[in-house]
Order: structure tokens, then C-alpha cells, then sequence
């Protein structure tokens, strides 16, 4: 359908629409018209993506000074499934327009791992490794030995990209990672140095979260991408924790421990340099001399040698000009191959915002290598005596510092370049397995960063970090507590930034969370054919005593039992695959040892087989294959799981495999976790966000990401459970996204099991009725409807802007209309 | 939690506290013009809805070699249907059996059960309605697990020694939610495919993904009954027989199926006849035109020469299904009388409700309209008018001709 959305030609590649897209299209062109920040909330399975995508992609065409659209997602499969709706949306413009309409170059990127095409390297096992492998063979100064006839295995693909597939352009199209990969193997080019090549004249980008918010990896690539450009970020809600992590790091006894030994390797590799090339380790120190700034990291703003330091899985990463330090080291080799070389020696950039570090030479004090190795060794002397404590110990940056100044006499500013100062010093010891020297790059990372930042972050230091409850295994977290800090840069560098999900409510906590002020700001509900979700809030067992997961009640018998009941009666009425979320693994272990007792397991397996979530990925990942065989052969499961888990966070539990999700009690996160507790003083001292507010905030927000895992289309159906007294109160309720509430009568709540169990059954079997395709089609909009509602917005906005002061309205560019249609 | 199912012998009538939650109210629903109407008549139009789909004539089998399949696990017997799944089930496959070989007289039918995780045969394929009811009530015990898997491999075994020009069809009736199998279902619904069986199910319950898939894949149907009228109407619908399959067209039809027409006997003295398997005394019968063995009933099989023997009025009734009653138009009540008026005038003596309650039609339908059937007043009513002879009928009429009836009595 190709619609006239408020002046704007849009492409939308299916013939019906439904309203709720119309809708989140029009919100979305008028925050791009008034060239702001919007967020936007829509259920899950009505079609968010290619909305994003039609309107997005409809507007660079209409609007050519428009940038690039960044669209940033969390796993691959969610980049495959976008790559493929902008392909449908392409070719139907195509087929509008010709070939004039298919003149786009979209890309994904992702790491070596998903991308590289030699044989070797990608049979390694994980992501660092291939990396390693990778840059084994395409470092700067490997090359050149090879070159000078020094031997050494040089990867065909790199050598023939940087020999001709620098220079040359990439045809226009579509390129998902298997094409990339194909697109490389055809032409003999190397994909991955190839994408990070063509980032710049692409129109479309498709890459992780991390891209763009993790400093260390933001730095080298997202960092020449123009500021008119649009980004997006999918599936969002979680984005203020994305943000955070991206800027905390975590040290235990054992990761100081081998810090420490990479200190030894490097102090040894040092004194060997110092007895044969000697000259190198001067060139570095009068680079040094002159100040980052200058010698040649101008570009990357501190942006030298080092590996990704892990924070928050960072979605591995190399290139743009990064790895200037390696262009310096081969310096006066002509542009086009510094460039080349740059992009092979790429390792992430510094953890620090680039805004936040000082353009300033390096302290004399760490400029030569021994002394940095003593430095360094002092460091993480220092940290190991602190994470010696048998007590929980919470500081401020600062007067973690303070203190190391006082038993260390080191000084705060060299603090501040210990990371940058670090990969300095891999790159000239021409370290390429960055994979070893982990341990000391993260330390290195801590240091930086606490000693650049005194505000939004806290140092805590646990005595029991462990997993295993109970054993002493010290741990030191620097917690990043403002998750505004990493993503201000985009917020502030880009024109557009779209924040969506299928869970953004509340609407008004994420812009001070994140500190923008978004222009639109909008909750869409569902059209529906029918009530697909029915949520119902149980709040007693069917003897009348309360079930609730609150702290002073969760181990009361009469809990256990009355959960254990409800779980036997939707085992014997819910067909096919049931999924349970628990608020805790401890919790789940509990409460499933106690149905063991009591019998409730056995009489749940003579209907339904179980699988539990467990904190092994591979063993998660085995139960889920196992869970799903289960529904598909109609022996029926019930998955129990966790509600902050992995499998809450991206599996999907759509048609069979989900008919009802349980949430059983409500998943607070942990409130007697310090960095928790941290983060919350900062919040309400910061944002004057109230501590309970923003706890409930996140249950629901977790619990609405629960119910989201099993609706993922309009036909689809599924039972939702709230079993927990406290889903009864208007406080926690409320806070359910609009397209839950709206399913939620009041003869939906406070409900005991056994009104529940009835209630489902006849939901069930209203749902199992066949859904009749002409109601279907009569809530989708097709030209005509679209046409018919374009002229009743026109027409309502035309009265408003008569009403109000009209070049007040026109200046707005449609904001005052949208506040109006804000839902809370 | 099932402290219904200890009452499950006595009909319906337990306990109001017993019961689950009747919604009255929910059943009752205002049109936009403020009128009240339930939902039962809701119901009634959306069957005549659903009849619509498939009411042109399609080909179709009219030899049906159907196995009832019925899941007789611990599930049915719940006490979600007064008295249990499993006392109104009996009851509605008991009409269905009888309905079957009313509408099928050519057909054969078997009955199988699940229970414990096995599958048995209850009754082979035959003719004999009776038969098959008396061997399922004296066994009709519910126990442990259904297993879906050895239904259909059974029920797939048996259909597969069938002569080529019949349907080869399974009706399971499942009231489980989940089937306990020995081996891989989807291989089993893979073999019925091949061997052109169709699966339909009418299940209780909620819907089940391995029964979806199993319809979808062998072109069934598959229902859920709400309730138990939805139940009895989704069984029924299985009477008609379903159109033939693309794929089962063309040459390996048999153009001819060789059939008796047995003649009627009357004995003096009672003698030994088959009905069924068994023998029986008895004074009436019929002699099978090819062996002259006396068997009791029509339509059956010939227990001795296995020749199918029908009378003509069963292979007359059959056709019905080839030439379905045209779909009736529908004017909402509020459309103009005259039209549907006059063409009613001429035609409503069809029902043969006597020639004189049909000049009391031709006489009024001048003035406002009646039913062609009943002749009930129909100002204010939906009607619903046949496009051939053009009468206009009520809703019930409606329903009372093309379900049961297969005849427009205004065009006849």
C-alpha cells in the first residue's frame, strides 16, 4: 500500500494496515518533522519493525539530507528478521518506483565471529579467540614482517580487500550477514573489514546496542555517522541497564590474581624489547611526549590498543580509525593503506565518553613502559588488598581514590590513562592475543574510569560475589548508577533518536531515567479481533488464604501449596506448552523442592512434562529445544523459568508454545543488593525518583516483558496468570502496559484458583473457535480507510490550529497535537 | 478440585453449588437497535454462516469408510458437561451412529478407543448401527492416558485394507490435552497422508496443536465444543460426507461399484438371518440377490459374499449431498416486504401443511409476509429467501430445510 501520511509518500509493503501502525507511523513522522527524540510505545505483534522501517526508509527518500537510519537491536535473529522486512519494504518500492526505488545500500554489523569467511578462524570457539585468530593474520606489523619475507600466515580474504576492496564501492542492496558473507567469498574480500569499510556511504545500518553505547566500541565505529542520521532502538525497555553496564566493570580475587601475572609477561616482554629494539619503546615515549591529542589518536580521541574489556558482552568489534596508534607506529606509508591498517589493528576505543577526556599528554610518570608496569603493578596491589574485606563496603568514586592516594601516593590524573596508556603498550609489543591480557585491560578500565568520574558511579566491594551463596569470594564492582551518562552522547549528537518496545509504561520514568526530552511520547493500544490475552489476577488459593511472593509470606506452607495447586489445575486444562516465571532462581529451587514433597511435581508430570531454566546456557538451551519438542509431539510442558532470565528476555513462547504464562509472584530485583541500593540513593537524590516507585517500575516492566514473550501476533492467544495478591493493587496494576490493561476487567481480579481455573477454561475454548477472516480484515486498514482517516486528521488538526494560536500549532510541527494523545 | 466428578450418574441435575459458574447474563447481548437477543440465536446464525462455506456442489464420496475414534482416557470424566464428558458423549455418538447410516446408507463404520496408553477396536468396519452402539456402552469404561499416535496407526492399519473408490476417513473425538505416544506422531500423521486418510477432529476442551497440525496436513476439520449443542453439531457435521480430495480423482476410481438390491421376504415361521454378525431368528428380511442369505437389515454387507446391499431409497437419499439446497439469501428485517412478499405467494403449499394453511398464505402475503414454512409472521424478522423459487422463510425454517429436509419446498 503506498499511503499519503501527513504530506509524506510512504511505502508500506502489505495491503491492510492496522490502525495502531497508522497511528505509530504518523507519531513517528511528526518527532523526525520537528527533528527530536520520541518514544513510543506498541505491543508486541502488531508489526513495530517494519513500521520503523516503511515510514524511516520512506522519509530518507522523501527527504535526502535525511542521514543514515541506525537501527540498533539486541540479538542477531532480531537483525536477521529487520534486514528482512526492509527487504520486502525495498522491493515493493521497487516495484512502485523502478529501479529508481532501489537504490539503497543497507548493511548489517556484527563481529568477526558472525562475519569472517576463513576456514580456520571461524572454527574457533568463541568470539575472542576468532578475533585473536583474526588479528594474527592482519595486524599492521604482522603483515609488514610477512611482507619483508618473515613468514607468517596472512588471511587471502583481508589481503585481497585491502588490495582492491578498500577503494571500491559497494553495489547498492540489501546485504544481511549471509550475504555480506557471500557478497566477501564471491569477490574474495573479507566481510567484516569490508562493512566496517562502507559504513559510510551505506543509507541503512542494522548493528547491536553496543554499537552505539558502549564507549569502547562506539568510539571507533559509530563515531563518523552523520548527526542528521535517525537512530532506533528496538525493543528498549531495557535500555537504561544496557546503558549501565556498558559502563561498570567487576574485578574478583582471581581476575586481580591473574593481573597480576600479565603484569610479570609484560615486565619480561618489556625488558626483552628493551634489549633488542630498543627504538621502538622511544618512538612510543616521544608519542607520548607530545600528547594523545597530537600524535596521531586525534581521531579516535584516545582511542588506542586494548581488547574489549568485556563490559556488558560488547558485541566484539574493531575498526574505523581506532587503531591510529598502529598507523602511527607505520607511519608515512601512503593514505589508502593506513587506512587499511588502521581497520586491521582496530581494538576498541577508551571506556570513557570521548567528551570526558582530557586532550592532554600522558603524565610523565607512566610515559616509560617499566615505570607503567610498576604503576600498574601498584594498582593492582592496591585493589587487592581492598578486595580484602569481610564486610560489604560501599564508596563514591572519589573516595575510593582518595584513599588509594593516601596508602598508594598515586595521583588521580595518571589513573585516567591507565587504559589508554595500556593498549599503547600492547600495540608496541605487538601483542595480538589480546585475549590473555584480559584481566589487566580490565583493571586498567576500572581505573580509567573511576578516575574520570566522580559523579554516577559507586564502588562496592562484597565479600560474598559469588554465585554459591556463602563462600568468601570477594568481589569489587565499580556500578555505574546513571544510565543518562551513555547514552547522553547519542541523545545529543544525533537529530533523531526513537526509543521503542512492546513495554514502555510507564512513559514518564525513561526520560528521566535517561535524561532527554522526547517531542512525542506515546503508549498505542491493540486492535483487536477478539480479547487474544486474557489476564487474570489471582490473588488466593482455593482455600481463600493469600498467595503472594512478599518477603515475610514466600515460605508459608499454605503458599507453596496453593501455587503448587494452581500449577495442577492449568496442567490438566491448558493444552500444549505452559510457561511459568519465578522471581528468582532461589526461589524457583525452593518452591520446586518443596512440590517435590508435597507431591505437586508428580501429579503436574502425569499431564505435563517439566523443564527448568537453569543458570548454564547450554543446559537452558537443551531444556527449551526438549520444551518445544514436547508441545510440538502434544505431550504438553510447563517451562519454569526466571523472570530476569535469558529465557525472559529473548525466547519466544509464541502460538503452542505458550497458551499460558504464569507469573508467580511479582519479580522485584534484589533490594538488598548494594549496587541496587547504590543506585537507587542516586536515583532519588539525582532524579527524585522514589525508591518504591522505581522498583515497581521495574517488576512490572520485567513482568510485561513475561506476558509479551507469549503474544506474538494477532491471531495468537494466550492466559495470563498473575498469581500474586499484590498484581491485586492499583499501584502495581496501573503500571501494566496499555495492551494488558486493556484485557484486564474488573471480574478479571482478585480471584482464587479455582475462579481462575474456570475462567481459563472458558477462555480456552472461546479461543480454539475459528477466527473468522472477514472480522479480521474489518479492524485492518486498507487505501480507502487510510485515505478516510488522513482527511479526519487533517480536518481535527486544521480546527485545533484554528483554535490555538496558529503559528504557535505550525512551529510545534504537530507536538502540541501529540501531547494530547499521551496515555498514562 | 474435581469434587463434581463423583456425581456423574446423576443426569444433570446436581447441585447448583456443584455446577460451574453459569453467566447468564453473557448469553445476552444488545443490537445496535437496543433489542435484545441471545446468544443462542447468535449461534444459529453464525452456524448458518459457517454451512455457507463448501454450500456449492463439490464432488464427493459417497462411500465412506469412516472409524470413529474415540478417547475414552481419565479426562472424559470430567463433569464440565452435565453429567460427564463421557455420559454426553455416548449420548451424541449414539445420534451420530444412527445419523451416519441415515445419511450415508452406502457407508461403513467402525468404532476404536484409547485408553491407558493403548488403542483398541471396539467394533470392526460394518453397516450395522446397532451394533456399534451396543459394543461401545458395554465398554465404555474411561481409564489412564489417550495416546493419539496408536489411534491413528490403528485406525490407519485397518483403513488401509479399504477398497480404493471409498473415503478413507478417522473421526477422533479427544478429550485429553496431551497424548501419550511410543514413537514420533508426526510420522504417524505423515502415513495417513500418504495413505489418503482423512483425520477430523471434534475435540473438548481448549485446542491442541498435534490436532490442528493433524487436521491441517490430512484436510480435515477441527472443532472445539463449547458446549454440548456446539459438541452435537460439530459430530454431525462430520454426516456429511466431505469432498473429495484433488489428488483422489481420476483413474484410481473404480467407475463401477458392484451392489446389491436385496428383496424383501416375509417367512411364515422365523428363521435364522444375520444381522450383523450374528444370528438371529426372524420373519422379516432380505435375501442377498447373489447367495440368497437372509440378512436382517439395510443397508449392511452380506456377511457370506460381502456385497454391499442398499434399497434404492437409501442410494436415493445420498444424493442430497450432490445437490445441496441452494444457500438462502439473507434480507435483514428491516428490507422492503414486497419483494419477498410476492414470490412467497407462489409457493407456499410445498410444506404439504394441508392446502389450507396455504391459501391462508397466498391470501396475506399481499398485506406483510409469512414464512413459506411455517407461515409465522416475518415483519420485523430476518428472513431468508431462496434464490430459485424465491419464497422467504424464517431462521428456523431455514435451518429445518437445509438440515434436515434437503429440499426447498417452495421449488419442489
Amino acid at each position: 500500500m503506498r499511503l499519503d501520511l501527513d504530506g509524506l509518500d510512504v511505502f508500506f509493503p502489505y495491503d491492510f494496515m492496522y490502525p495502531e501502525q497508522y497511528d505509530y507511523m504518523l507519531e513517528l513522522k511528526r518527532s523526525l518533522d520537528a527533528k527530536g527524540h520520541c518514544l513510543l510505545e506498541m505491543p508486541t505483534g502488531t508489526g513495530k519493525t517494519v513500521c520503523l522501517i516503511s515510514l524511516i526508509t520512506s522519509y530518507q527518500f522523501a527527504h535526502p539530507e535525511v542521514g543514515k537510519l541506525i537501527y540498533c537491536t539486541r540479538t542477531v535473529p532480531e537483525m536477521m528478521k529487520c534486514i528482512e522486512e526492509l527487504k520486502r519494504v525495498i522491493g515493493y518500492r521497487k516495484d512502485q518506483l523502478g529501479p529508481e526505488g532501489e537504490k539503497v545500500l543497507a548493511l548489517c554489523l556484527s563481529s568477526r565471529r558472525n562475519l569472517c569467511i576463513h576456514e580456520r578462524v571461524i572454527e574457533e570457539s568463541d568470539r575472542e579467540a576468532v578475533d585473536g585468530a583474526c588479528r594474527d593474520m592482519t595486524a599492521s606489523w604482522v603483515r609488514k614482517k610477512a611482507e619483508a619475507g618473515g613468514g607468517g600466515e596472512l588471511c587471502e580474504f583481508f589481503e585481497g580487500y585491502s588490495a582492491n576492496g578498500s577503494d571500491a564501492a559497494m553495489p547498492n542492496g540489501i546485504y544481511s550477514l549471509d550475504d555480506l558473507k557471500e557478497f566477501g567469498k564471491e569477490k574474495g574480500w573479507c566481510p567484516y573489514f569490508l562493512a566496517r569499510h562502507i559504513i559510510n556511504h551505506a543509507n541503512v545500518l542494522v548493528y547491536n546496542y553496543q554499537y552505539m553505547l558502549d564507549p569502547k566500541v562506539a568510539g571507533m565505529v559509530s563515531r563518523e555517522l552523520e548527526a542528521e542520521s535517525v537512530v532506533v532502538f528496538d525493543e528498549a525497555h531495557n535500555i537504561d541497564n544496557v546503558c549501565t553496564e556498558a559502563l561498570s566493570v567487576d574485578l574478583d580475587k582471581r581476575s586481580l590474581d591473574a593481573a597480576s601475572r600479565c603484569l610479570g609477561k609484560i615486565s619480561s616482554k618489556v625488558a626483552e624489547m628493551k634489549r633488542t629494539d630498543q627504538a621502538r619503546l622511544n618512538a612510543e615515549y616521544q608519542r607520548l611526549v607530545s600528547g594523545l591529542a597530537d600524535s596521531g589518536l586525534g581521531r579516535a580521541s584516545g582511542g588506542v590498543a586494548g581488547s574489549a574489556a568485556g563490559a556488558g558482552g560488547a558485541a566484539a568489534a574493531g575498526g574505523g580509525g581506532g587503531g591510529a596508534a598502529g598507523a602511527g607506529a607505520s607511519a608515512g606509508s601512503g593514505g589508502g593503506a593506513t587506512e587499511v591498517a588502521a581497520a586491521a589493528d582496530a581494538i576498541p576505543a577508551n571506556p570513557a565518553l570521548p567528551a570526558d577526556i582530557l586532550q592532554e599528554a600522558v603524565p610523565g610518570n607512566i610515559r616509560r613502559a617499566e615505570h607503567f608496569v610498576s604503576f600498574m603493578r601498584k594498582v593492582v596491589e592496591h585493589f587487592k588488598t581492598r578486595v580484602r574485606v569481610q564486610s560489604v563496603e560501599s564508596e563514591t568514586p572519589l573516595a575510593f581514590v582518595h584513599r588509594m592516594q593516601q596508602v598508594t601516593a598515586l595521583e588521580r590524573k595518571p589513573l585516567k590513562f591507565a587504559y589508554s596508556r595500556l593498549n599503547s603498550l600492547l600495540r608496541t609489543l605487538e601483542v595480538t592475543g589480546l585475549d590473555d591480557f584480559r584481566p589487566l585491560v580490565d583493571v586498567a578500565d576500572f581505573a580509567t574510569l573511576v578516575g574520570t568520574y566522580t559523579e554516577g558511579f559507586a564502588v562496592v566491594i562484597e565479600p560474598t560475589g559469588s554465585v554459591v551463596p556463602g563462600v568468601y569470594e570477594p568481589v569489587m564492582r565499580l556500578a555505574c548508577l546513571d544510565a543518562s551518562l551513555a547514552i547522553r552522547p547519542v541523545f545529543e549528537r544525533f537529530a533523531s533518536v526513537v526509543i521503542t518496545s512492546g513495554t514502555l509504561s510507564p512513559l514518564d520514568l525513561y526520560p528521566k531515567l535517561l535524561g532527554f526530552s522526547p517531542v512525542v511520547r506515546t503508549a498505542l493500544s491493540m486492535s483487536t479481533v477478539r480479547k487474544c490475552i486474557c489476564p487474570l489476577v489471582v490473588t488466593r488459593g482455593s482455600d481463600q488464604l493469600p498467595m503472594s511472593t512478599k518477603f515475610d509470606q514466600r515460605d508459608d506452607p499454605s503458599v507453596v501449596r496453593n501455587y503448587g495447586a494452581l500449577m495442577i489445575e492449568l496442567a490438566a486444562i491448558v493444552p500444549d506448552g505452559v510457561v511459568c516465571f519465578f522471581t528468582s532462581y532461589s526461589y524457583m529451587e525452593m518452591i520446586v523442592s518443596k512440590w517435590d514433597e508435597l507431591g505437586v511435581l508428580k501429579r503436574v508430570l502425569e499431564k505435563k512434562l517439566i523443564f527448568i531454566e537453569t543458570k548454564d546456557v547450554v543446559e537452558t538451551t537443551l531444556a527449551l529445544d526438549n520444551f518445544k519438542r514436547a508441545c510440538d509431539c502434544g505431550r504438553g510442558a510447563i517451562f519454569l523459568s526466571v523472570a530476569r532470565g535469558k529465557v525472559a528476555e529473548g525466547i519466544d513462547f509464541d502460538r503452542h508454545y505458550g497458551r499460558a504464562v504464569v507469573m508467580f509472584g511479582v519479580p522485584f530485583q534484589y533490594t538488598l543488593s548494594h549496587v541496587l541500593r547504590a543506585r537507587l540513593e542516586y536515583l532519588r537524590s539525582t532524579f527524585q525518583i522514589r525508591e518504591g516507585d522505581f522498583l515497581t517500575f521495574d517488576a512490572i516492566r520485567q513482568c510485561a516483558q513475561c506476558i509479551g514473550r507469549v503474544i506474538r501476533s494477532k491471531t495468537d492467544y494466550g492466559l495470563v496468570i498473575l498469581a500474586d495478591s499484590r498484581y491485586n493493587r492499583h499501584d502495581k496494576r496501573s503500571k501494566l502496559p496499555g495492551w494488558v490493561l486493556q484485557f484486564l476487567d474488573e471480574t478479571h481480579l482478585n480471584m482464587s484458583a479455582d475462579n481462575a481455573a474456570a475462567m481459563a477454561r472458558m477462555f480456552l475454548k472461546d479461543m480454539a473457535q475459528p477466527l473468522d477472516p472477514l472480522r479480521l480484515k474489518g479492524t485492518m486498514l486498507d487505501t480507502k480507510k487510510v485515505a478516510a482517516r488522513n482527511r479526519e486528521k487533517t480536518g481535527k488538526e486544521q480546527r485545533n490550529a484554528s483554535e490555538l494560536n496558529p503559528s504557535a500549532a505550525a512551529a510545534a510541527g504537530g507536538g502540541g497535537a501529540v501531547d494530547g494523545m499521551e496515555i498514562e | 478440585m474435581d469434587a463434581m466428578d463423583d456425581h456423574d450418574d446423576n443426569d444433570g441435575a446436581g447441585y447448583a453449588w456443584e455446577k460451574g459458574f453459569e453467566r447468564t447474563w453473557e448469553g445476552v447481548e444488545e443490537d445496535e437497535h437496543g433489542n435484545i437477543k441471545t446468544r443462542e440465536e447468535g449461534q444459529r446464525r453464525n452456524r448458518r454462516v459457517r454451512r455457507r462455506v463448501g454450500g456449492e456442489s463439490i464432488k464427493r464420496g459417497m462411500i465412506r469408510y469412516l472409524y470413529l475414534a474415540i478417547d475414552l482416557s481419565k479426562t472424559m470424566a470430567d463433569g464440565d458437561m452435565r453429567p460427564s464428558r463421557l455420559a454426553v458423549t455416548l449420548r451424541i455418538v449414539q445420534d451420530f451412529v444412527t445419523n451416519y447410516f441415515d445419511q450415508n446408507p452406502l457407508s461403513q463404520l467402525g468404532i476404536l478407543v484409547t485408553r491407558e496408553g493403548r488403542a483398541e477396536k471396539i467394533t470392526e468396519l460394518s453397516g450395522n448401527p446397532k451394533a456399534h452402539m451396543e459394543a461401545l456402552t458395554k465398554d465404555s469404561d474411561t481409564k489412564g492416558e489417550a495416546s493419539l499416535q496408536n489411534l491413528l496407526e490403528m485406525a490407519c492399519t485397518s483403513l488401509r485394507a479399504v477398497p480404493e473408490y471409498g473415503n478413507r476417513e478417522v473421526v477422533v473425538i479427544y478429550s485429553s490435552l496431551s497424548t501419550c505416544d511410543p514413537g514420533d506422531i508426526h510420522e504417524t500423521i505423515a502415513k495417513l497422508k500418504t495413505h489418503k486418510v482423512r483425520a477430523s477432529v471434534v475435540g473438548l476442551g481448549a485446542e491442541m496443536f498435534v490436532l490442528r497440525r493433524l487436521t491441517e496436513e490430512t484436510s480435515g476439520d477441527y472443532s472445539i465444543a463449547g458446549d454440548e449443542n456446539h459438541y452435537r453439531e460439530s459430530l454431525m457435521a462430520q454426516c456429511t460426507p466431505p469432498p473429495t480430495p484433488p489428488g483422489r480423482e481420476g483413474a484410481m476410481f473404480a467407475d463401477l461399484v458392484r451392489m446389491g438390491f436385496p428383496a424383501e421376504t416375509q417367512d411364515v415361521f422365523p428363521s435364522l438371518g444375520y444381522s450383523g454378525n450374528r444370528q438371529e431368528l426372524s420373519v422379516s428380511g432380505y435375501s442377498c440377490p447373489r447367495c440368497k442369505t437372509k440378512t436382517s437389515e439395510l443397508p449392511s454387507e452380506c456377511v457370506i459374499c460381502a456385497l454391499p446391499l442398499v434399497s434404492s431409497p437409501h442410494l436415493a437419499r445420498s444424493y442430497h449431498h450432490l445437490f445441496p439446497v441452494p444457500q438462502f439469501d439473507e434480507i435483514p428485517a428491516a428490507a422492503p416486504a414486497a419483494a419477498a412478499a410476492a414470490a412467497s405467494a407462489g409457493s407456499a403449499g410445498g410444506m404439504g401443511s394441508g392446502a389450507g394453511a396455504g391459501r391462508a398464505t397466498e391470501e396475506e402475503s399481499a398485506s406483510s409476509s409469512y414464512c413459506a414454512g411455517c407461515l409465522r409472521d416475518l415483519s420485523g424478522l430476518p428472513r431468508y429467501r431462496c434464490p430459485e423459487c424465491r419464497s422467504a422463510f424464517c431462521l428456523d425454517c431455514d435451518m429445518y430445510v437445509h438440515d434436515s429436509l434437503h429440499n426447498c419446498p417452495g421449488c419442489c
